[in-house]
């Protein structure tokens, strides 16, 4: 669906994206990771044909972005950065007009207004003036603005930003749902988003694409997974135990209060499994048994920072 | 040209869900009204004058004349405040996004943005019909004068406001823009008395003839007159799509930066 190859953009001297190429198939959910000013915002307006690449070329949907930025145009919804939207209207009259801007035809334009309003959460806010809406509601009423035509990509930059706690979750639940209906780019430097939302991952760091890969489903990268295991005492043999599941990698043991064991495995279920069941036969009690989020980060850490890496 | 629709009801919400289109309205009739009332007056001394055998007095045609060659220079004021926001807003609320990721084209931004700030004004002048009624009803005017005065206006007012519109997209400051356009305005009716004074020449230009034919002020009087000609219609037309090709570069380059 998107094709990127060897895509430049340069500012003066200063390289602002370096030589991307990726490609996103249709119906993925593709997390963009980088730090600010990695890149992420300027590879998006390129896609989104707001401002031409230096070199390289980019299209959506088989057509080509800068030689036909019109067609693209109509394929794509966008939320930038900066929600783009006008203090003075109200909110289902800037819907209007957003649609009425995307060629939504005037017999469908309400009934997609509505949708993307239910869809959105602004039905409270539907007849309020979008300059005294709070930020978490003009994020959504620019989410809103992007989906309005029900485009066949959506490119998406911090979409949750500015959100509360309970809105990041529906926000990530409104893109969870688009899975496999609609192609969606997704910037972020929050890396649980990732892990919660996304198909796959593209890390850049400036300007640069350090890692691109699948996310398996228990949200870490690189093969490896952290597992967290709360015990009321470690027995002997315990570790050993574990240590000689096959997949099992390492483990350590700290008892700060309580026993608390980390095990560093395989990314497989069976292994985890395996771990699971040799931690109940050696009746330690087991108290609680999770996988460590921070693998994803660690992980992103090391990457960025250039220190080991897969 | 759907573009430029969607784009002309926006701005056109934007003037008047802002205090902005109301205020300008009530000032600029204001100001109307008070410059009638003291022409009326001067137009009755006079005519008091010369009924008792004193200097020819003004007509009722040269009454109309005047006023709306002030008309004409007092919407160089009012241009600045409804052209200053067009673009320079835009920039400032990152809207611009929103217009150049839609499959809209350039020109019917651009298009669309000048017909809006154009037709409030033409609604400007058009309730300010208002003074030109009174004198039918209570005199006799020339109608023919007054409607090539209108037909003058309007083609001032577009190049007023296309001038406009470029200033606007050339900043990211609503005021800066209206400084600049209120500066330019003024200096192109100057050039109109700037012009006469000068005999200087280079090879073929003459620069005072020229001065003066490039200044609106010239154009327009001839429309107040009475008189249709074709230079001064080919001035404003071409001075009007001229400042609209430019607004169209200008707003096409920011994507270039």
């Amino acid at each position: 669906m998107i094709e990127v190859r060897n895509l430049t953009k340069k500012y003066g001297d200063r390289t602002a994206i370096n030589q991307l190429t990726f490609s996103v198939a249709r119906g993925e959910i593709l997390g963009f990771l980088g730090q600010n000013g990695a890149g992420k915002t300027t590879t998006m307006k390129i896609l989104t044909g707001f401002m031409p690449a230096t070199s390289g070329s980019a299209s959506i949907g088989g057509f080509d972005v800068l030689e036909n930025p019109y067609e693209v145009k109509k394929k794509i919804g966008y939320l930038p950065e900066t929600p783009p939207i006008y203090p003075e209207l109200l909110v289902y009259e800037y819907l209007s007009f957003v649609a009425e801007l995307r060629g939504v035809s005037k017999s469908e334009r309400s009934k997609k207004i509505d949708k993307v309003i239910e869809l959105c959460h602004l039905g409270d806010v539907r007849r309020r003036l979008i300059g005294n809406l709070s930020k978490g509601y003009r994020q959504r009423v620019g989410l809103a603005q992007a989906l309005i035509h029900d485009p066949e990509v959506l490119i998406l930059d911090e979409p949750t930003v500015g959100l509360d706690p309970k809105q990041v979750n529906e926000a990530r639940g409104l893109i969870k749902n688009l899975r496999g209906e609609k192609t969606v780019i997704y910037s972020t430097h929050i890396l649980s988003e990732v892990a919660a939302t996304c198909d796959r991952i593209i890390v850049i760091d400036r300007g640069n694409i350090v890692a691109q890969e699948a996310l398996n489903p228990m949200g870490a990268t690189g093969g490896v997974v952290k597992t967290e295991i709360i015990v009321r005492k470690v027995a002997d043999d315990l570790r050993k135990k574990i240590t000689s599941v096959s997949g099992v990698k390492e483990v350590h043991i700290t008892s700060n209060g309580a026993h608390r064991l980390i095990v560093e495995s395989e990314a497989n279920e069976e292994v985890i499994a395996e771990v699971s069941r040799v931690v109940v036969e050696s009746r330690s009690g087991l108290i609680r048994m999770s996988p460590v989020q921070q693998a994803l980060e660690e992980y992103y850490l090391t990457l960025i920072t250039g220190k080991g890496g897969p | 040209m759907r573009g430029s629709v969607a784009i002309l009801k926006k701005e056109l919400r934007s003037y008047f869900y802002s205090p902005v289109a109301y205020v300008i309205l009530g000032v600029f009739l204001f100001i109307m009204g008070v410059i009638f009332a003291k022409f009326v007056d001067i137009y009755q001394r006079f005519n008091t004058v010369q009924r008792f055998g004193g200097a020819q007095g003004i007509t009722l045609d040269k009454l109309a004349t005047y006023l709306y060659q002030n008309m004409a220079f007092i919407l160089c004021f009012v241009t600045p405040f409804l052209t200053m926001r067009l673009y320079a807003e835009e920039k400032r609320q990152h809207t611009l996004e929103l217009l150049f990721t839609a499959p809209l084209k350039k020109f019917e931004l651009v298009f669309g943005k000048f017909l809006a700030a154009y037709s409030l004004m033409v609604f400007m002048v058009v309730v300010s019909f208002i003074y030109v009624l009174f004198m039918i009803i209570w005199g006799n005017p020339e109608l023919p004068i007054i409607a090539t005065t209108y037909l003058g206006l309007l083609l001032a007012l577009a190049c007023y406001v296309s001038l406009g519109g470029l200033i606007s997209a050339m900043t990211n400051s609503q005021a800066i823009a209206a400084v600049w356009t209120f500066i330019a305005l003024l200096l192109l009716w100057l050039l109109q008395s700037l012009g006469q004074g000068i005999s200087a020449k280079t090879g073929f230009v003459e620069w005072g003839p020229l001065l003066v034919f490039l200044s609106p002020l010239g154009h327009f009087n001839s429309f107040s007159e009475g008189l249709i000609h074709l230079k001064d219609i080919v001035y404003f037309l071409s001075f009007t799509v001229i400042s609209l090709y430019f607004t169209y570069c200008v707003v096409e380059s920011n994507r270039w930066r």
